[in-house]
């Protein structure tokens, strides 16, 4: 055993620790500034994990195959990582707006520890407690704000809906587990192929789906997403958008490229993805149409990305994964982009309508530029990261339909592509009320603070970088998917 | 009459449907989350039954996770019933309807 190979692990959750110890000896007033502190050292974390000096980036198993550092989790992790520093600058912003800051930031810290488990996992029970460390603080982070209704509601609307797709997963777990006797995926993977006729083996497969679909809001299982997106504190929402997704991707990718991927590649299952990958992307387009309410739409927004994602996962080869990791990587720096302008523009508002943007332009040219550049690359316009990422993942199941010759195929990219046309309506209709609203009622300039425009201006440039410059992000991802089947 | 593997299933899958079952049709929040806990523990059943039957030891292990999250999770499932009540004076499903389109 290799206990050196969990060392970022360890040292986020002594981060954690240290964040909510520091609470006891700060002075009320400069609790907000800790922000600051957890981002510098989940910056250094990030360095060391890209330069390879001590054991950050180390490859091989450790606790008997349970956890596993290879490609695929370093990608994911420094992806945490970085959506966590984001998510800490918008937090900061936000503070002003919540009790108990500092919990916050630590419950965030804890969150990430959880993400970078996850992106580890190589056992179901590694699986279960990364997952439920991740869903239990966001039970938290979702109702952080206690004196409001609509939190602590979408608190409890997620607890009972997460609570109930983690006794799914487990119940499926148990019957894996019961029919095959084994927890590690590298030994399940040996050993699938012999129970592809067995029924309770399969129902197990299909329960433990459901629990990881839940994570990522996929068809059937996206009902808590915009209820939850729209009561939850926005720095919390931005994390579930991306972090939560990310990390029920990777459980995903691992689940059914490295656990099953005999029964992955068998017919019926290739077909279910595809019908789940192609309604998802139609419900959340279609329900997104009439949103008024800002953070509710970026809800039904992510449901239909959850579907594009799936394409990747849907297409069953090598380069669909690759086009998830890129996808998963533009999606960090547009959604934080678009959550951050949210915090800062709705604070003096109630309402977090569309018409609250009114007159941004004027107000402040910055955060109007940051989230037509937000919008423009979540509808997938070229140059940005968006219109990329949608490209690679077509073009993989464009690459399914040639090899397999499965018509199913076909029907889903064209699925695709009418979602694709659905939603250019409701992220313009964004734009527009940014720039051609009629008679504005507020015209103050809003004030930013340096750390604010750090933060607009460095998700600016990754949505660029990743849509102008991909290779670099692309090769990456494809040696990172190389371990899967 | 010999009790095995199969008997234990039942009763495990029987618990997992009444509970799913308590999810779904009961109104009350304590109700419902009692429901998701009687679900955990017919997966704790199986996984356990499973143990003793295949002579292995790991599902039993599993079960020792599953029962520490569980703990965890109740702990922050009833704070916010709890703080959902204090706010509201009710913990019915359907007093849950302030986020609507």
């Amino acid at each position: 055993m290799n206990a050196s190979l969990i060392s970022l692990e360890i040292s986020v959750i002594g981060l954690g620790l240290v964040l909510m110890l520091a609470d006891l000896f700060m002075p009320a007033e400069r609790r907000k500034f800790l922000g600051y502190a957890a981002i510098a050292a989940l910056g250094v974390l990030l360095l060391a994990s890209f330069a390879g000096c001590g054991s950050c980036s180390l490859t091989g198993t450790a606790f008997h195959g349970a956890f596993v550092n290879d490609g695929l989790s370093l990608f994911f992790k420094r992806l945490f990582i970085i959506a966590a520093i984001l998510v800490l600058f918008v937090a900061v912003e936000f503070s002003d707006r919540l009790t108990a800051i500092s919990e916050y930031y630590s419950l965030i810290v804890f969150a990430l520890a959880g993400m970078l488990f996850a992106a580890s996992a190589n056992d179901f029970a590694m699986l279960f407690v990364s997952i439920e460390l991740i869903t239990i603080t966001f039970y938290v982070l979702v109702s952080f704000q206690r004196n409001k209704l609509a939190s602590l509601e979408a608190g409890v609307k997620y607890l009972i809906l997460g609570a109930l797709s983690s006794a799914f997963m487990i119940f499926g777990i148990a019957l894996i587990w019961g029919t095959t006797g084994q927890l590690n995926f590298t030994e399940l993977a040996a050993v699938a192929s012999q129970f592809a006729d067995s029924k309770i083996f399969l129902l197990g497969v299909l329960l433990v789906l459901v629990g990881l679909g839940f994570k990522i809001a996929a068809f059937p299982f996206q009902i808590w997403a915009p209820d939850v997106y729209q009561g939850a504190p926005t720095p919390t929402t931005a994390f579930l958008a991306i972090g939560s997704k990310a990390a029920g991707f990777v459980l995903l990718m691992r689940f059914l490229f490295s656990a099953i991927p005999s029964i992955t590649h068998s017919h019926a299952l290739s077909t279910m993805l595809i019908i789940v990958s192609g309604i998802t992307i139609l419900y959340g387009n279609l329900c997104a149409l009439p949103q008024r309410n800002l953070k509710r739409l970026l809800a039904y927004s992510s449901i239909s990305h959850a579907g594009y994602l799936l394409l990747g996962v849907a297409a069953l080869n090598a380069n669909g994964q690759a086009a998830i990791l890129y996808y998963l990587a533009g999606y960090l720096f547009t959604v934080l982009a678009a959550f951050l302008v949210i915090a800062l523009v709705l604070r003096q508002l109630e309402t977090e309508d569309v018409s609250g943007l009114a007159g941004l332009n004027q107000r402040s040219p910055l955060l109007a530029a940051t989230l037509t550049i937000a919008m423009v690359s979540l509808a997938g316009i070229p140059p940005l990261a968006g219109f990329f990422g949608k490209f690679l993942l077509l073009k993989s199941v464009v690459e399914a339909a040639q090899t397999t010759g499965n018509p199913g195929y076909y029907c889903l990219l064209f699925t695709a592509l009418v979602g694709v046309v659905i939603s250019l309506y409701y992220y313009f209709n964004v734009v527009r009320a940014i720039y051609w609203s009629k008679e504005p009622k507020d015209v103050s300039p809003i004030e930013m603070s340096g750390a604010a425009k750090l933060t607009a201006w460095l998700c600016i440039a990754g949505i660029f970088a990743l849509g102008l410059f991909p290779n670099a992000v692309l090769n990456f991802a494809l040696l990172a998917v190389g371990g899967l089947k | 009459m010999q009790v095995g593997l199969h008997h234990y299933l039942t009763v495990s899958i029987l618990l997992f449907s009444l509970g799913l079952l308590g999810v779904i049709m009961r109104r009350n929040l304590l109700v419902i989350y009692m429901s998701l806990e009687l679900m955990l523990n017919a997966a704790n059943l199986a996984l356990v039954s499973f143990s003793r039957f295949n002579d292995k030891l790991d599902g039993q292990v599993l079960v020792f996770f599953i029962i520490t999250v569980a703990a965890a999770e109740v702990a922050v499932g009833l704070a916010l019933i709890v703080a959902l009540y204090r706010k509201r004076q009710s913990a019915h499903v359907e007093d849950l309807t302030s986020m609507k389109l």
